[in-house]
C-alpha cells in the first residue's frame, strides 16, 4: 500500500507533491513518485536517433528524481519515498501500470497549468486517468500546499442526493475511516436561473430551490436513520446562486479534501464525473478526491 | 407546536395561507436590490404579451365583428391595462411573491385560490396549448414557402377543426421540446426577452408596412356587419392576446419607485403593445376583405403572400413568428409549471408536484404531467375553442384580482403597499366592468365549459385539497430537519 503521485520535470508543479505527502501522512503509508517516460523505439535506428532518445528519456527521469527529491526534502516530512520511472506511450497509461505494480491506494495528480491558481483544472492527462482509474484520483488545485498540520483534517462527500448514490456516502465513509479523519456529507444546490419575461414573478426559482432544501435535508437525515453514517458526521445543505457560490459558502477547513462520486449511468470500475460534479469540482477550493464507479 | 383545533367547512374555505418562509416581496426585503427602471420593466410587459395572439388571433376575431374588430382591439386592452394595474397593487400590498394564485392565496382564502388556480391553468396551460398551435401554422407556412411541401392536414390539424385532421403533429412537438428544455433548466435571459421583443415587433411593423400597400378604404365600407354583438364577441377572441401584461406587475419588488414606475412601464407597454396590434388589424382589414379572414391559417404570412404576390416578406414574417412564438410557449409552460409547483406544496395538489429531480433540480415529474396534458390539448383541440377558454379564465382571474384589491382596501386600509392604484375606487371598479363586459359576451358553450371546469377544480378541493393542504398542519412542519444544516445565505438577484 502507498500513495502514487506523478511528478515530471520541468512540467509538474509542487502542489500534487505536497498534497501527496499529505496524504501519505494521513494514511501512515508510503510515497512513491513515479515519472512517466516515453516509450523507445523496439527497432535500433542506423543514425543512432534512438539511442539518443533513450538516452534523453534516461535524463528527464533522473532530472525528475532528482527534483522531487530535493522538493519532499525541503518539506523535511518523515515519510518513506521510492522514485521510480516508467516507460509507456501515454502518462494515463503508465500510471495506471505503476498504480498496479506498486499495489498504490490513492492516486494523487495536479491540476493543468492552464487553470487559476486555486482551481481545481483537468489536464490531459488527469482527464483520461479519471476516465481509466482503478483507484480513487485525488486531484490537488492549482498552487495547492501542504496543510498547515502537515495532514488531512477531514473529508466532504458531494452527495448529490439521488438514491442510487447511498453506496458512495459508505465508500466514503470507509475512507474517511481509513484516514482516521472526520467526515461531512453535504448536498450541494444552486438557484435556477430566472426565466423572463417573469410571468409568476422574478423568485419563482427561489421557491424550488427552497423546497429541494427540504428535500435534501430529509434525504440526508435518512442517511443516518438508515445507519448508513454515523452520529458524529456532519450533514449539510449548502445553497447558492451558482455552483462557485455554494462551494463558497460551505466552511472549508485547511486540509479538507472534497469526494465526488461517477456517474452511475457509465462503465464499471471507471471513473466518469457526471455534468455536475464537473462543475463542483472547477470550483473545489480544496483538493477533489474521485472515486472509481 | 399544537395541532391546530378542527374546523368548520366555512373556516377552511376562508383560510389564507400566512407569509412563512416566503421569498418577501414589496418594499420590506433589504437584501433585494432594486434595479429595474420603466424600460425594462416595459420590455417584460411587451415580451410576455406580444406573441401569445395577434400572430393568429385576427383569422378568429375578424369572422365575429368584420372591421369594427378594432374596436374589440382598444376595448380588450383598456381591460387588460385596467387589470394589470390592479394587479400590480395587489401584487406590492401581498408580501409573497408568486402568480395571482399566491396573491389570491394570502388575501381571499383557500377556496378562492382554488377558483384563481382553475382560471390560471387555463391562462397558462391552455394558452400554451393554443400558441403551440399556432406555432404549428407558421411551421407549416414556413416549410411551405422555403421547400415547397408543407404536413398534410392529418398531421397539422385538429379532429374537430374547420379543416379536419388527425393530430396536430407540429404543436405537440413544440410543446415537447419547450418541456425538455425546462427539464434542463434551461431559461430565456433578460437579454433574449429583449432580442425576441425586437423581434416580433419588427415582423409586426413590417407587415402593417407591406400591407398598407394594398390599402383600399372600400373594405372599411361595412363596418360593423354584426353590430356591437359581434364587437363585443371578438373582444373575448382578442383578449387573449393582451394576456401577459399582468408580468409587469409580478416584478414588482424589484421595481425603482415602484409607485412611479409600475403604472409609466404597463401604461407604456399597453401603448406600445396596443398600437401594434391596431396597426397590424388595420393593415390587414385594408389589405383583406373581413370575410377571407375566416380560418385562414398563418394568417399574416399568408396576406403578405397574396399583397405582395411573392412568398419573400411572408417567409420573413413566418419566421419571426416560429421563433418568437417557440419563446412564448416556453415562457407559458414555465409559468404553468411553477404555479402547480407552488400548489403541490400548499398541498392543494399531490406532493408530487412539488418534488424536484436532484439530477436537474427542476420539478421534472411537474412538468411532464404539464407538458402531457398540454400537447394532447394542442394535438387534438381546435384554436378557436382553445383561445375562448383561455380568454374566459384570464378575464374571471383579473376580475377576482380587481375584487381583492377592494377588499383589502377595506380589511386593511393601513397595510403598506409598495404601489396603489391610481383613481381608486373607479380603476378596480372600472376593470372590472370591462372584463365582465368582454366575459358575457363569449359563447354559451365556452361558459359551459368554464363552469364545468372550475366545478371539477372545487370537487378536486373539497374532496381532497382541504384534507390534505399544508395548513391543517401545524407550522412545526415547516421547521428545519433535525439534525442537518441549511446553509442558505440570503440572496439578492444580481
Amino acid at each position: 500500500m502507498t500513495v502514487l503521485v506523478g511528478y515530471l520535470a520541468g512540467k509538474s508543479s509542487r502542489a500534487p507533491l505536497q498534497l501527496a505527502v499529505a496524504a501519505a501522512r494521513t494514511l501512515k503509508t508510503s510515497l512513491t513518485v513515479a515519472t512517466i517516460v516515453p516509450k523507445p523505439w523496439a527497432f535500433p535506428s542506423p543514425a543512432k536517433v534512438d539511442g539518443e532518445f533513450a538516452a534523453w528519456a534516461d535524463q528527464v527521469a533522473a532530472d525528475s528524481g532528482r527534483e522531487a527529491q530535493r522538493e519532499l526534502e525541503a518539506l523535511g516530512v518523515p515519510v518513506e519515498v521510492q522514485y521510480l520511472s516508467h516507460a509507456h506511450r501515454s502518462v494515463s497509461g503508465g500510471m495506471i501500470e505503476v498504480a498496479n505494480e506498486v499495489g498504490a491506494e490513492l492516486l494523487v495528480l495536479g491540476s493543468s497549468s492552464n487553470g487559476q491558481l486555486g482551481q481545481v483544472v483537468l489536464g490531459s492527462s488527469a482527464d483520461r486517468l479519471l476516465h481509466s482509474s482503478p483507484i480513487p484520483v485525488l486531484i490537488a488545485p492549482r498552487g495547492y500546499r501542504n496543510p498547515r498540520g502537515g495532514i488531512l483534517t477531514r473529508i466532504t462527500c458531494g452527495y448529490p442526493g439521488t438514491p442510487e448514490a447511498v453506496d458512495l456516502v459508505r465508500r466514503v465513509e470507509a475512507i474517511a475511516q481509513r484516514l482516521e479523519i472526520p467526515m461531512r456529507v453535504a448536498v450541494f444546490a444552486v438557484l435556477g436561473r430566472t426565466m423572463y419575461p417573469p410571468e409568476v414573478s422574478l423568485h419563482a426559482e427561489e421557491a424550488v430551490l427552497t423546497e429541494w432544501e427540504k428535500q435534501a435535508a430529509e434525504t440526508l437525515a435518512q442517511l443516518r436513520t438508515d445507519g448508513v453514517v454515523g452520529e458524529d458526521v456532519l450533514l449539510q445543505v449548502v445553497s447558492g446562486h451558482d455552483w462557485g457560490e455554494a462551494l463558497d459558502d460551505a466552511e472549508w477547513e485547511d486540509g479538507e479534501i472534497l469526494a465526488l462520486g461517477t456517474s452511475p449511468r457509465v462503465g464499471i470500475a471507471q471513473v466518469f464525473l457526471g455534468t455536475r460534479g464537473s462543475k463542483i469540482m472547477r470550483v473545489s477550493p480544496v483538493p477533489v478526491l474521485v472515486l472509481p464507479g | 407546536m399544537t395541532v391546530p383545533e378542527p374546523i368548520s367547512l366555512t373556516e377552511q374555505m376562508l383560510r389564507r395561507r400566512p407569509v412563512i418562509g416566503a421569498p418577501v416581496a414589496h418594499g420590506a426585503g433589504q437584501d433585494l436590490k432594486r434595479t429595474i427602471g420603466v424600460l425594462q420593466l416595459t420590455m417584460f410587459g411587451v415580451g410576455a404579451t406580444v406573441g401569445t395572439g395577434i400572430f393568429f388571433v385576427l383569422s378568429q376575431a375578424v369572422p365575429k365583428a368584420g372591421p369594427s374588430v378594432i374596436i374589440s382591439f382598444l376595448i380588450a386592452g383598456l381591460a387588460a391595462g385596467l387589470a394589470a394595474i390592479c394587479y400590480a397593487e395587489l401584487a406590492s400590498a401581498v408580501p409573497v411573491s408568486g402568480s395571482t394564485y399566491s396573491y389570491a392565496y394570502t388575501t381571499l382564502g383557500e377556496v378562492m385560490a382554488m377558483v384563481v388556480a382553475a382560471c390560471l391553468l387555463l391562462e397558462y396551460g391552455v394558452s400554451t396549448a393554443a400558441v403551440a398551435v399556432g406555432w404549428s401554422q407558421y411551421v407549416n407556412k414556413l416549410l411551405d414557402n422555403f421547400m415547397g411541401f408543407s404536413l398534410p392536414a392529418a398531421l397539422s390539424g385538429a379532429p374537430w377543426d374547420a379543416d379536419p385532421g388527425i393530430i396536430n403533429l407540429p404543436a405537440m412537438v413544440l410543446v415537447g421540446l419547450c418541456a425538455l428544455l425546462l427539464i434542463r433548466g434551461a431559461s430565456e435571459s433578460a437579454k433574449v426577452n429583449t432580442v425576441m421583443v425586437f423581434i416580433k415587433l419588427s415582423v409586426l411593423l413590417m407587415f402593417a408596412v407591406i400591407a398598407f400597400t394594398a390599402f383600399k378604404s372600400d373594405r372599411f365600407a361595412e363596418f360593423a356587419p354584426f353590430g356591437v354583438g359581434g364587437i363585443g364577441a371578438a373582444a373575448g377572441t382578442i383578449f387573449f392576446s393582451y394576456i401577459g401584461l399582468d408580468a409587469v406587475s409580478t416584478a414588482g419588488d424589484e421595481v425603482k419607485d415602484p409607485q412611479r414606475t409600475m403604472p409609466r412601464a404597463i401604461i407604456a407597454a399597453l401603448l406600445t403593445v396596443t398600437s401594434v396590434y391596431l396597426l397590424v388589424a388595420f393593415a390587414a382589414i385594408g389589405a383583406q376583405d373581413w370575410p377571407e379572414f375566416d380560418d385562414q391559417k398563418a394568417g399574416l404570412a399568408t396576406i403578405l403572400d397574396k399583397v405582395t404576390g411573392a412568398q419573400y416578406w411572408g417567409t420573413v414574417l413566418a419566421a419571426g413568428a416560429v421563433i418568437s412564438i417557440f419563446s412564448v410557449t416556453l415562457v407559458t409552460l414555465y409559468g404553468q409549471t411553477r404555479i402547480l409547483f407552488a400548489m403541490g406544496r400548499d398541498g392543494l395538489l399531490p406532493k408530487m408536484f412539488a418534488k424536484v429531480d436532484p439530477r436537474s433540480m427542476t420539478p421534472v415529474n411537474n412538468t411532464i404531467v404539464v407538458a402531457i396534458i398540454v400537447a394532447l390539448m394542442a394535438g387534438f383541440v381546435p384554436l378557436d375553442y382553445l383561445a375562448d377558454l383561455v380568454s374566459i379564465g384570464t378575464l374571471t382571474a383579473f376580475i377576482v384580482v380587481a375584487v381583492g384589491v377592494i377588499l383589502l382596501r377595506r380589511r386593511e386600509p393601513d397595510l403598506p403597499r409598495g404601489f396603489r392604484v391610481p383613481g381608486y375606487p373607479v380603476t378596480p371598479v372600472l376593470a372590472i366592468l370591462a372584463c365582465a363586459y368582454i366575459l358575457f359576451s363569449l359563447r354559451w358553450y365556452t361558459w359551459l365549459a368554464f363552469a364545468l371546469w372550475v366545478s371539477v377544480a372545487l370537487t378536486f378541493y373539497f374532496l381532497w385539497g382541504r384534507h390534505n393542504s399544508a395548513l391543517n398542519r401545524p407550522i412545526a412542519s415547516e421547521a428545519p430537519v433535525p439534525g442537518v444544516d441549511i446553509i442558505d445565505p440570503p440572496r439578492d438577484l444580481s
